[in-house]
C-alpha cells in the first residue's frame, strides 16, 4: 500500500492563508509566532510521522498489545518510537514553558496531532491522554501538584490516562462506585475498578499518572458527588522519582476491532495513594476539561485518518488500471486506463478530498478560537471565543469522525477486493476510524450537547458567534461576482439551518424529545454549512489562481470548493426536510413492533 | 346614604394611610390629630408631607393629597358633622379611645358610622359604657400596613351594630376602597395576626433552636410554601422587629393560659437586643438584614444567628428546598434541618389554626382569606392542609404527639376541607357538612368562571373562556404571561371565530402582571441566529393581530391589572375601552431594551395624544408627547398615574377591586355592544423631518449633559423618526404608521448594543444602559 505522506502543503496553506494571523500574534506569548517557524515545525513533524510512527503503524495492528504477568507491553517498535518522539521534544509542543514545553499554540499542535493520527492513530492515543492530565493539573491543580507533575508530562517522561467508565457506568457518570477515602495523612486512598481505559498501562514511561473519578464516603448521590483525583501508577519518592507500585493493576487486555496497538485496560485500585484534583465534588468540571479538549482532538483524528486514506485512495486510483474511460481509452498504449478515469471513481476520491481539506480548515478556525480563549487579555474577547468553541465542540468531534470512517470506507471501495484483504492496508483505517465515533462521548451525545447544552445557552448567545459572522461573511461575499456559484448554494443551507434551529428551539422547549430526536442531523446540517463557509474563505484566498504562487493548488481548491457546493451541500435539504418533520414517526412506533 | 366624606383621627403611618387611600377612591378626608410644635405645623399636617414622600407611594396619584384637609383634634372637631364614616385609628389605649369616642359622638351626624382601627382590643371592651345609639353605628374595621397594597380589611361588628351602617361601611371598603373584607368575631388579634402572629413567632424560635442561618429559613418558610420570598426574618424587617415582641404581649394579655401561642411567646434576647440597639428593621437600622452601602455600591447583609454579626449573604444550599421543588410534602418529609425546620413550623401552625376554626371566624374560608390577604400567602391554612391532604397531616401530627383538632379529624374523614360540587366552590363547616363558601354580591372572578368550565378554545399560550350574556374572556397562560406567537394567533382566531357565538370580548388574567410584553426570548434567539426575516415576521404578526383586534366587528374591553408593559400595553391601547384595575402599571418601556414600540405602540399613543382634546393643536404636541412617554420608558405607577400620562383615555376606566374587576370590565363590554361599530382608521398629519429635528435636538441636549448614551441617542433617533412620520411631511395613514414602526424595530433589533440590551434584561430582569 501507498505509504504515509503529511497533507503538509494543505497545512501550510491553511497556516499561511487562512488563519486569522493577527489575532494569533496578538496574544501574549505568541509574538514570535511567525509562518517560517510554523512551517518549520510542520515540516519536521510532517517527516517524524511519516518516517517513524507511520512503519510501526501496520505492525502495530498485526501484533497488539500483550499482557505479561500483570504488565502491558505495546507492540515493537512502539518504545523506540516513543522514546524517539519524547526526545525529539514534541509531547512538549503546546506546553508551558514553565514547565518546559514549547508554548506553541494549538493551532500549530492540532495539525501536528493531525499527522501523528494520520501515520499511527494506536500511537497518537498515548500522547493525547498525557496531554489531557497535562492540561487538567495545570488547570485545576494546586501548586505541589503542578511541581510535581507537569514536568515530567511535559517532557514525555510520564504519561497520563483519565479514568471515568466502570462496568455499570459509560455515558452515565452519576452511577460511578469508585470510592475515595480520606486518611488522617492528608490525601486519599483509592479502590475501584475502572475500564476501557486507554493508555491504562504500558511500557513506553517510567510512571503513569491516572485522573480518577470517585465518591468520598459523604459525597451526595449523582453526579454532584464525583471528585477528581491523580493517582501516579508508581508511588512517587521523596525526590520525585517513580518507587513502588501504588496498588493498581491491569487485569486484563480488551481486544478491539481497530486502535489494536493502543492499550485498552481493566484497571483495578486498590488502596492506592490518590490526591484530589480540583474542588471536592467538583470532579465533572475539572473532567470536562479534559474532555472538551479531547473531543476536539478526536475530530482531529477522525481527520487524520481521513487525510490518509485519501492519499492511499489517490495514490491507488492513479496506479490501478482497470477498464476505459467512457470518452474512450486515454492511455491506448496501456491494457487498461487508471481507475482515476472513472466517474464514479472520481466522485468517491472528490468527495472525500472535499470532506477533509473543508473540515480541516473548521478545526483550524475553531482552534485558533481556542488559543484567543486561553491567552487573550480581554475577558469579553476571551468570553466569546470560549462560546465559539464550546459551540463547535460536539460538531468537530462528531462531524470530524464521522467524515474520518466515512472518508475510509470510501477508500476501501476503492481498492476493491484489494482494500477487503489485511495486507494494503486500507481496512485498518475503517477499523481505527471506528472508534472514534464512540469514546469521547459517542456522537449520538454529542448532538444532544448541541442541541441540549450549547443551544439554549443563554437564549442562544453561542450561536451569535457562528451565525453573525456567517452573515456578515454572506453580505460581503454577495458583492464578490466570482464567488457566486459558491455563496448561493452556502446562502441557502445557510437559511435551512437558520428555520431548523429556530424549529428545534421552539419545540425542544415545549418537549425536550422534540429537539432530541432530530438532534444527530441536525448536528450533521450544521457542519455542513461551517464547512461550506470554510470552502467560500479557501475559495475567496484562491480567486485568480494564475496570478498565484502556486496556481495548480489554488486551481483544485476552487474546484473543490465548486465539487463541494454542488454535490455535498445540497445533502442539507433532505436532512432539512427530516429535522422539520420532528419525532412523531420516532415516537408513534410500538416498541413492541421492533 | 353613600359615604361622600371620612374622618380620620389619629395621624399615625396606620391613620395617615387610611386617609391617603380614602383619597385614592376620590372621596374627601379630615385627617385629624394633635396640634404641633408650638407654631408649627399639626401632626396632620405633617403626617401629609411624610404621605408624600412615602416608598411605596400611599398616593396613586399626587393631587390626590388635596383631597385630606389636616386638622388639630382639639380645634377642629366639627369638621366631622358631614363625614359619613369616622375611623379612630388611635394607639392602642383603651382609655385614650374612649376619650376619642365622647368627643365624636358630640360632633358627630345621625347615622354617621363609627369604627376603630384596633389590631387587638376587643370590640366588647371598646363600646363599654357607651350609649347605645353610638353602640349602634359602631364597628372595628381594621386595616393593614401598608393601607393602600393590603387587600386585608377585618372587620367586627357588635350585637347592637345596625345592618344598614355595617352594609354601608362595608359596601364602601370593598366597592370604593377596593378592600377584601373579612367578618371576624371579637377575639383577640382577629384572625390574620393571630395565626400570622403564632406563625411567626414559632418560625423565628425554631429557627433559633435549629441552627439555622437566616437564609435558610425564608428559604424554607417562603416560596416553598406559597409564602412571599421575605420569608419570616424578611417580614419581620417589613413590619418592625419592635412591632413582634407588642403584638404578642398584648395578644397573650387578653387569650386564656391554655392557649398555644403562650407556650411559645418567650422574646429571644437576641430579638431584644436588636431592638434596644436601634436595629428595628427597615424603619432603623437594619433589622435581621440590612443594606450596606461602601464604595462598590449597596448590597444587602445578613445577621449571623450565631455571632450576631452581619456578613454577605450565601444562597442556602439545602437538599430539601430541592426536594421542595416537586411537592410541599416533599420538603415537610425531608430529614435534612431545612425539612425538620418547615414541618416544626407549618404542622404547628397548621394545628393551631384548626383549633381555632370555630372560634375566630364563622368559617374556614374566611380564615384561609384572611390570611391570604393580610400575609399575602398564595395559600390560606386550610388550602394547605388540603395539599398536603388532612390524613397524612393527622398521621404527622400524632407522629409528632401535637394534638389532633376536632376539625382536621372531620376533614380527614371527609374529602378535605374544600370540594368543587357542580361548578361551586364548597367548605366543610362546623357541623362537618359542605357549604357554599359566601361572598359579597357583584364579585365574579375568572378563576369562578373555569370552575367546573371548560375552555371554548386553547392553545399553549392562551385560553377563551365563556363569561356568560355573550361574552368571553381572553387568558394569558404562558409564561409571566409574555405575548407569543401561541397569543397572537389565539387572537386572530378569536377576532374570526367569536362573532358566530357571542357579541364582546374581555382580555384579563389573575396573573400578578397582566403582562410584562412580548416574548424577549424568542427575540433573544432569533436575533442570535441573525434570523431578521423571523424577527420582521414576528413584529408583523403582532401587528397583524392586534390591527385585527381593533376592527373587529365587536367591542373589546382589556381588564389589566398589575404590570402592562411594553406588548402588554399596545395591547389595551388597541381595545375599544380599558376597564384597569387601580393598581396598573402600563408603559411602552421598548426603549429600555433599544427597541421601539412596534405593535402599533407608537401609533395608537399617537393616536390617543392627536385626539385628546385637552392638549395644544397642531402636529408637533402628540409627537412630542408621545415621544417623551416612549423614549423615558415611563411607567405609570397607578392607574390614577395612566390616565394622567395619556395611556387611558375618557372610554377607560377604573375598578378598586380586583375581584370585581372581571364583573365590571364585562358590564363595560356589554355597553358597548348594542349596535357596534368598530372605529374608523385614523389618518395622523406629521411633522416629518423638521418635527423630527426638533426632537434630535432634544436628545443631542440630554446626550451632552451625560444623561444618553450614544446607544440611547441612537434608539431615541428611530423613535422621533416613527413618530414625527418618517421621510414625509403631512398625512399618514395607519398602515403607513406600522411600516415605519416594523423598518426602525427590525434595524434596531440587528444592533449589538440592543442585542445586548436585551440579553441583559432577559438575565438579570433589569434593563442595561449600554
Amino acid at each position: 500500500m501507498a505509504d504515509y505522506k503529511a497533507p503538509l502543503t494543505d497545512m501550510q496553506y491553511l497556516f499561511r492563508e487562512i488563519l486569522p494571523w493577527e489575532t494569533l500574534q496578538e496574544l501574549p506569548g505568541y509574538q514570535e509566532l511567525d509562518t517560517e517557524l510554523a512551517d518549520a515545525v510542520l515540516e519536521e513533524g510532517a517527516r517524524f510521522s511519516e518516517e517513524v510512527l507511520a512503519p510501526v503503524n501496520r505492525s502495530g495492528d498485526e501484533q497488539g498489545c500483550r499482557l505479561e504477568a500483570g504488565r502491558v507491553h505495546t507492540p515493537e517498535g512502539f518504545p523506540d518510537a516513543y522514546q524517539r518522539y519524547a526526545r525529539g521534544g514534541w509531547p512538549a509542543i503546546n506546553c508551558d514553558p514553565e514547565h518546559g514545553g514549547q508554548g506553541l499554540p494549538r493551532t500549530l499542535s492540532f495539525l501536528l496531532e493531525e499527522m501523528v493520527c494520520g501515520a499511527n492513530l494506536s500511537f497518537g492515543i498515548y500522547q493525547l491522554l498525557t496531554q489531557g492530565a497535562y492540561h487538567a493539573i495545570n488547570i485545576h491543580g494546586s501548586e505541589e501538584l503542578k511541581s510535581t507533575y507537569l514536568e515530567a508530562l511535559a517532557s514525555g517522561r510520564w504519561a497520563g490516562t483519565m479514568c471515568l467508565t466502570e462496568p455499570q457506568s459509560g455515558t452515565d457518570l452519576g452511577l460511578l462506585r469508585s470510592r475515595a477515602t480520606p486518611i488522617e495523612a492528608g490525601g486519599y486512598r483509592l479502590t475501584g475498578s475502572k475500564i476501557f481505559i486507554s493508555a491504562g498501562d504500558h511500557d513506553l514511561t517510567e510512571n503513569i499518572i491516572h485522573l480518577v473519578l470517585a465518591r468520598t464516603p459523604d459525597a451526595p448521590a449523582g453526579v454532584r458527588g464525583i471528585s477528581l483525583f491523580v493517582v501516579p501508577a508508581r508511588q512517587l519518592n521523596e525526590d520525585g522519582s517513580p518507587g513502588k507500585d501504588n496498588g493498581i493493576s491491569c487485569s486484563a487486555l480488551e481486544h478491539k476491532m481497530g486502535i489494536r496497538a493502543s492499550s485498552t485496560c481493566v484497571l483495578s485500585f486498590e488502596d492506592a495513594q490518590a490526591e484530589l484534583l480540583g474542588e471536592l465534588h467538583g470532579g465533572l468540571r475539572g473532567m470536562f476539561t479534559m474532555m472538551n479538549l479531547a473531543r476536539l482532538s478526536v475530530g482531529v483524528q477522525g481527520i487524520g485518518i481521513a487525510g490518509a486514506a485519501y492519499h492511499a485512495a489517490v495514490t491507488y486510483a492513479r496506479e490501478r488500471l482497470q477498464g476505459r474511460d467512457l470518452h474512450g481509452a486515454r492511455f491506448p498504449e496501456q491494457a487498461a486506463d487508471p481507475l482515476m478515469v472513472h466517474p464514479d471513481i472520481r466522485r468517491m476520491l472528490l468527495t472525500m478530498r472535499a470532506w477533509t481539506e473543508g473540515a480541516r480548515a473548521l478545526i483550524l478556525r475553531v482552534a485558533a478560537a481556542l488559543d484567543v480563549s486561553l491567552e487573550h487579555p480581554d475577558p469579553e474577547c476571551r468570553r466569546d471565543n470560549h462560546e465559539f468553541v464550546s459551540l463547535m465542540t460536539p460538531i468537530v468531534k462528531s462531524l470530524c469522525t464521522d467524515i474520518g470512517f466515512d472518508v475510509a470506507n470510501l477508500a476501501v471501495q476503492i481498492y476493491g477486493g484489494h482494500g477487503y484483504i489485511r495486507e494494503n492496508g486500507v481496512e485498518q483505517y475503517v477499523r481505527d476510524a471506528r472508534i472514534t465515533q464512540i469514546y469521547e462521548g459517542a456522537n449520538g451525545i454529542q448532538a444532544l450537547d448541541l442541541v441540549g447544552r450549547k443551544l439554549p445557552e443563554h437564549t442562544g448567545r453561542n450561536l451569535r458567534h457562528f451565525f453573525h459572522p456567517l452573515q456578515a461573511n454572506l453580505e460581503s461575499w454577495q458583492q464578490e461576482p466570482q464567488l457566486q456559484q459558491l455563496v448561493e448554494p452556502l446562502a441557502k443551507a445557510f437559511g435551512r439551518l437558520q428555520r431548523a434551529t429556530a424549529q428545534l428551539a421552539l419545540k425542544g422547549l415545549q418537549d425536550p424529545v422534540q429537539a432530541a430526536a432530530p438532534a444527530s442531523e441536525y448536528l450533521r446540517l450544521f457542519g455542513l454549512v461551517a464547512i461550506g463557509q470554510s470552502w467560500v474563505q479557501m475559495a475567496e484566498s484562491c480567486l485568480q489562481p494564475e496570478s498565484q504562487p502556486n496556481p495548480a493548488f489554488c486551481q483544485a481548491k476552487l474546484d473543490t470548493a465548486s465539487f463541494y457546493m454542488r454535490h455535498i451541500l445540497p445533502l442539507s435539504s433532505g436532512l432539512f426536510a427530516s429535522i422539520m418533520a420532528g419525532a412523531d414517526a420516532l415516537e408513534a412506533f410500538d416498541e413492541d413492533a421492533f | 346614604m353613600a359615604i361622600r366624606k371620612v374622618g380620620v383621627i389619629g395621624a399615625g403611618v396606620m391613620g395617615a394611610g387610611i386617609a391617603a387611600h380614602i383619597s385614592n377612591a376620590g372621596i374627601p378626608v379630615v385627617l385629624l390629630d394633635r396640634a404641633g410644635e408650638k407654631g408649627g405645623p399639626s401632626l396632620a399636617q405633617q403626617a401629609i408631607g411624610k404621605l408624600l414622600k412615602s416608598k411605596p407611594a400611599a398616593f396613586m396619584s399626587r393631587h390626590n393629597a388635596r383631597l385630606i384637609t389636616a386638622g388639630v383634634l382639639e380645634q377642629d372637631l366639627e369638621v366631622l358633622a358631614d363625614a359619613d364614616w369616622i375611623i379612630e385609628a388611635v394607639s392602642e389605649d383603651l382609655a385614650l379611645k374612649h376619650s376619642i369616642y365622647r368627643q365624636i359622638a358630640q360632633v358627630r351626624k345621625r347615622g354617621a358610622m363609627v369604627s376603630s382601627n384596633t389590631s387587638t382590643i376587643p370590640l366588647t371592651a371598646l363600646v363599654k359604657g357607651l350609649p347605645r345609639s353610638f353602640q349602634c353605628n359602631f364597628l372595628i374595621t381594621h386595616f393593614f400596613n401598608p393601607p393602600r397594597y393590603m387587600r386585608l380589611l377585618e372587620v367586627v361588628s357588635g350585637e347592637k351594630t345596625s345592618t344598614h351602617g355595617l352594609k354601608k361601611v362595608l359596601q364602601f371598603a370593598d366597592q370604593a376602597l377596593g378592600k377584601g373584607v373579612v367578618h371576624c368575631n371579637d377575639t383577640p388579634g382577629f384572625i390574620a395576626n393571630r395565626i400570622g402572629g403564632f406563625w411567626l413567632q414559632c418560625a423565628l424560635l425554631e429557627a433559633i433552636d435549629l441552627g439555622l442561618t437566616i437564609e435558610e429559613a425564608d428559604a424554607v418558610c417562603g416560596r416553598p410554601m406559597g409564602i412571599p420570598k421575605t420569608g419570616v426574618f424578611g417580614l419581620m424587617d417589613l413590619i418592625g422587629l419592635d412591632l413582634m415582641p407588642r403584638i404578642l404581649s398584648s395578644l397573650c394579655s387578653l387569650l386564656p393560659a391554655s392557649d398555644a401561642l403562650q407556650e411559645i411567646s418567650d422574646i429571644p434576647a437576641l430579638l431584644t437586643g436588636l431592638i434596644e440597639g436601634g436595629y428595628t428593621g427597615r424603619k432603623g437600622k437594619g433589622g435581621f438584614y440590612r443594606l450596606k452601602i461602601s464604595e462598590k455600591g449597596r448590597h444587602k447583609e445578613v445577621l449571623d444567628l450565631q455571632s450576631g454579626e452581619y456578613r454577605c449573604p450565601e444562597k442556602p444550599r439545602l437538599e430539601s428546598l430541592v426536594a421542595a421543588k416537586s411537592s410541599l410534602q416533599a420538603l415537610l418529609e425531608h430529614p435534612d434541618r431545612g425539612g425538620l425546620y418547615a414541618s416544626r413550623v407549618l404542622l404547628r401552625t397548621l394545628a393551631y389554626t384548626t383549633s381555632l376554626a370555630t372560634e375566630i371566624a364563622n368559617d374556614i374560608a374566611t380564615i384561609d382569606q384572611a390570611v391570604r390577604l393580610g400575609y399575602n400567602w398564595r395559600y390560606g391554612p386550610f388550602e394547605l392542609i388540603d395539599q398536603l391532604g388532612a390524613k397524612w397531616l393527622v398521621g404527622r401530627l400524632e407522629g409528632e404527639g401535637i394534638a389532633v383538632p376536632p376539625a382536621l379529624a372531620d376533614a380527614a374523614r371527609s374529602a378535605g376541607f374544600y370540594r368543587e360540587e357542580a361548578g361551586v366552590r364548597e367548605h366543610l363547616n362546623a357541623k362537618g357538612h359542605y357549604q357554599e363558601s359566601a361572598r359579597a354580591d357583584g364579585i365574579y372572578t375568572l378563576s369562578d368562571a373555569k370552575l367546573g368550565a371548560k375552555a371554548v378554545a386553547a392553545n399553549a399560550g392562551a385560553k377563551l373562556w365563556d363569561i356568560g350574556d355573550g361574552v368571553l374572556c381572553l387568558e394569558f397562560c404562558s409564561k409571566m404571561n409574555s405575548l407569543d406567537p401561541d397569543i397572537l394567533g389565539m387572537l386572530m382566531q378569536t377576532v374570526a371565530d367569536l362573532p358566530k357565538s357571542h357579541q364582546a370580548l374581555v382580555i384579563h388574567n389573575e396573573g400578578t402582571n397582566f403582562s410584562v410584553g412580548a416574548n424577549l426570548g424568542l427575540l433573544l434567539f432569533a436575533s442570535n441566529i441573525a434570523a431578521w426575516s423571523e424577527v420582521e415576521g414576528l413584529v408583523k404578526a403582532g401587528q397583524d393581530a392586534y390591527t385585527a383586534l381593533k376592527y373587529a366587528p365587536f367591542p373589546v374591553v382589556g381588564a389589566p391589572a398589575g404590570m402592562a408593559l411594553g406588548g402588554g400595553c399596545e395591547l389595551l391601547l388597541h381595545c375599544d375601552a380599558i376597564q384597569a384595575h387601580s393598581e396598573t402599571y402600563m408603559g411602552l418601556v421598548e426603549t429600555g431594551v433599544g427597541l421601539v414600540p412596534a405593535w402599533g405602540g407608537c401609533k395608537e399613543l399617537l393616536g390617543r395624544m392627536s385626539r385628546n382634546p385637552r392638549r395644544p393643536r397642531g402636529p408637533i404636541p402628540p409627537v412630542q408627547g408621545a415621544f417623551e412617554l416612549i423614549a423615558e420608558a415611563r411607567v405609570s405607577t397607578s392607574a390614577a398615574e395612566a390616565q394622567e400620562g395619556g395611556f387611558l383615555g375618557p372610554r377607560d376606566r377604573v375598578s378598586m377591586n380586583p375581584e370585581r374587576l372581571l364583573a365590571d370590565a364585562k358590564a363595560l363590554a356589554l355597553s358597548l355592544a348594542p349596535k357596534y361599530k368598530p372605529p374608523e382608521p385614523f389618518v395622523f398629519q406629521l411633522p416629518g423631518p423638521s418635527g423630527r429635528a426638533a426632537l434630535e435636538l432634544a436628545i443631542k441636549s440630554f446626550h451632552r449633559r451625560g444623561l444618553a448614551t450614544d446607544h440611547d441617542v441612537r434608539v431615541a433617533g428611530k423613535l422621533a423618526w416613527v413618530l414625527s412620520g418618517g421621510d414625509q411631511e403631512g398625512p399618514c395613514t395607519e398602515t403607513q404608521l406600522l411600516a415605519l414602526e416594523r423598518a426602525a424595530f427590525v434595524e434596531l433589533a440587528r444592533h449589538p448594543d440592543t442585542i445586548t440590551r436585551v440579553e441583559y434584561m432577559l438575565e438579570n430582569g433589569k434593563p442595561l444602559r449600554n
